[in-house]
């Protein structure tokens, strides 16, 4: 465990450090909450089912946030290590591939998941002034459900699948677009709450969850097996 | 400390180092020596456990490099080939990551302990981007002492630096050998493996040849006399098949005469000269540098090829 915070501390140091990263991951709630406040005081004056409607579709923001937020510094992870030529000397200590590879993993996550949640309460707090009132929409069991449960493990699974792309990628730019669509196979669930195709409700939350912590767990197990220091050195090139 | 036993390395179907097999006891320093390509940082690569070998076996500090890979990071230092170091960050902060990575206890003390040995202390708190490349080089020195580890895997340790710089590096190691630390020292720099190394291993892909600067000499070029002539001539070499000399030559105005040991040759030699009519200026063992041996061997071995 000490590792991985060691590992998780240093990425934040020099994620902070990183304008455009900081940046990526500011802006993106900011935007998001702003908007998803703004749907809110457009639909102040609608009757109580149209006012449901705009607060599902702003919930769909919350949802997502965590899950595009820590892109940046994960695409950068590997990325950063291999241009500033770390990699070799970090491999040469004794971390184990999995201790790295989790905490790679968990600094771009954690951060993401924070700011989301922080985002969420502040668009409480604003549907609370403008409203006079949090609706059983926005505090209903399946939502909290999907925002503090469902996307930690989204985001957790995009993660996984942005590094095995990046240690699996002989070059830098390959690996930076690769990673915007490891994204796809997490935004599942988003494009099903979005079309309506199903209510957001506990048996689909459950099911989602059922699905995606073995797949977390399976991702995991193959990404630490992919993300093998030998590659990395001979294919980062 | 260190042994391999037909270490082989291939990428592909390029062989980067081929059954090569030495050794390396404590507290010995050891250069390897090569030209670019040679194998010399795939194999200490291979002795640090960041790579694989394709086959053969590797010791390190008794651990198998194949079996116990972890073990061998955590006694051995590595100085890689580029510093590596996290430009953003600062010094303090580069090594502070390290030292909880090899979990050393204190790490504060430790850190001043080589940032003031390096003239670093003063500049811990700025980001390694403002570094020069020598303050670069010392602070990675630094990182791959921290643990103080028993065993050094150094990659051009002084390659790009100042004279200055690369003079107060090699001092430093020349300390480290004299606490008792077992090193192995990449290096292109012929005077500097001569200066610092208790032996060399010379490599081209596979073993060229291995032993102490002067074993490699002898082996190579024997025991070679200068003799300067106040009036020398060419055809006197004719005249100088003596027992115990190997073979004689007029060059630059002397005589390069090889001989199998100079204290009983030496004597009859310059009878012989005398004899026949030579006006001796001087007599003296002829300096072979290490430069000399290495080319010597790496033609050799490109003629075999």
């Amino acid at each position: 465990m000490h590792r991985i915070k060691t590992v998780l501390l240093r990425e934040w140091a020099e994620a902070a450090r990183i304008k455009m990263v900081l940046f990526s991951i500011v802006f993106l709630p900011l935007f998001m909450t702003g908007f998803a406040t703004y749907l809110v005081w457009q639909g102040r004056s609608l009757p109580p089912q149209g006012q449901a409607v705009l607060l599902n579709t702003a919930l769909i923001y919350f949802f997502v946030l965590p899950v595009v937020i820590p892109l940046s510094i994960a695409a950068y992870s590997i990325v950063g290590e291999k241009e500033q030529g770390t990699l070799e000397p970090l491999l040469a200590t004794p971390i184990r591939d999995w201790e790295l590879f989790l905490g790679k993993a968990l600094a771009p996550v954690v951060p993401g998941l924070l700011l989301s949640w922080g985002a969420f309460g502040a668009f409480l707090l604003a549907t609370w002034v403008i409203l006079g009132a949090i609706s059983a929409e926005v505090l209903s069991l399946p939502w909290l459900l999907s925002i503090f449960a469902l996307a930690p493990l989204l985001a957790l699974f995009a993660v996984f699948v942005t590094m095995i792309v990046s240690s699996r990628t002989t070059d830098t730019r390959a690996a930076y677009q690769f990673s915007s669509l490891a994204v796809l196979p997490a935004l599942i669930p988003l494009i099903v709450y979005s079309a309506r195709l199903t209510a957001v409700n506990l048996f689909f939350v459950g099911i989602e969850a059922g699905i995606l912590l073995p797949l977390n767990v399976i991702t995991f197990y193959i990404a630490v097996k992919l993300f093998h220091r030998e590659e990395i050195l001979t294919r980062w090139k | 400390m260190i042994e391999t036993a037909g270490l082989t390395r291939k990428f592909g179907d390029v062989i980067a180092v081929e059954d090569l097999s030495f050794a390396v006891s404590e507290g010995e320093i050891v250069a390897l020596l090569g030209p670019n390509g040679a194998g010399k940082t795939t194999t200490v690569r291979m002795l640090s456990c960041l790579i694989a070998p394709t086959a053969g076996r590797a010791w390190v500090g008794g651990y198998e490099v194949h079996q116990d890979p972890t073990a061998v990071r955590a006694i051995v230092g590595v100085l890689t080939e580029t510093p590596g170091l996290y430009k953003r960050l600062s010094a303090q902060h580069n090594l502070r990551f390290f030292a909880e990575l090899y979990g050393i206890p204190d790490p504060d003390r430790r850190i001043e302990k080589y940032l003031r040995f390096f003239g670093l202390w003063a500049r811990r708190d700025e980001p390694v981007a403002a570094f020069s490349k020598g303050m670069r080089q010392k602070l990675a020195l630094a990182r791959a002492l921290l643990h103080e580890p028993k065993i050094l895997l150094l990659d051009e340790p002084t390659a790009g630096l100042d004279p200055e710089s690369a003079k107060s590096v090699r001092e430093f190691i020349a300390e480290l050998k004299g606490e008792g630390r077992t090193i192995l020292l990449c290096t292109h720099n012929l005077p500097e493996a001569e200066r610092l190394c208790d032996r060399i291993v010379l490599l081209r892909t596979r073993l060229i040849a291995e032993g102490t600067p002067e074993e490699l000499k002898r082996r190579l070029f024997g025991s070679r006399v200068v003799v300067e002539l106040a009036n020398p001539r060419p055809e006197i070499v004719e005249e100088l098949r003596l027992p115990g000399v190997k073979s004689a030559e007029h060059s630059d105005g002397k005589l390069w005469v090889e001989v199998e040991d100079p204290r009983f040759v030496n004597p009859i030699l310059v009878r012989r000269l005398v004899e026949l009519g030579a006006e001796i200026i001087s007599v003296r063992e002829a300096e072979t540098s290490l430069e000399d041996v290495y080319h010597e061997l790496m033609e050799g071995d490109s003629a075999q090829d």
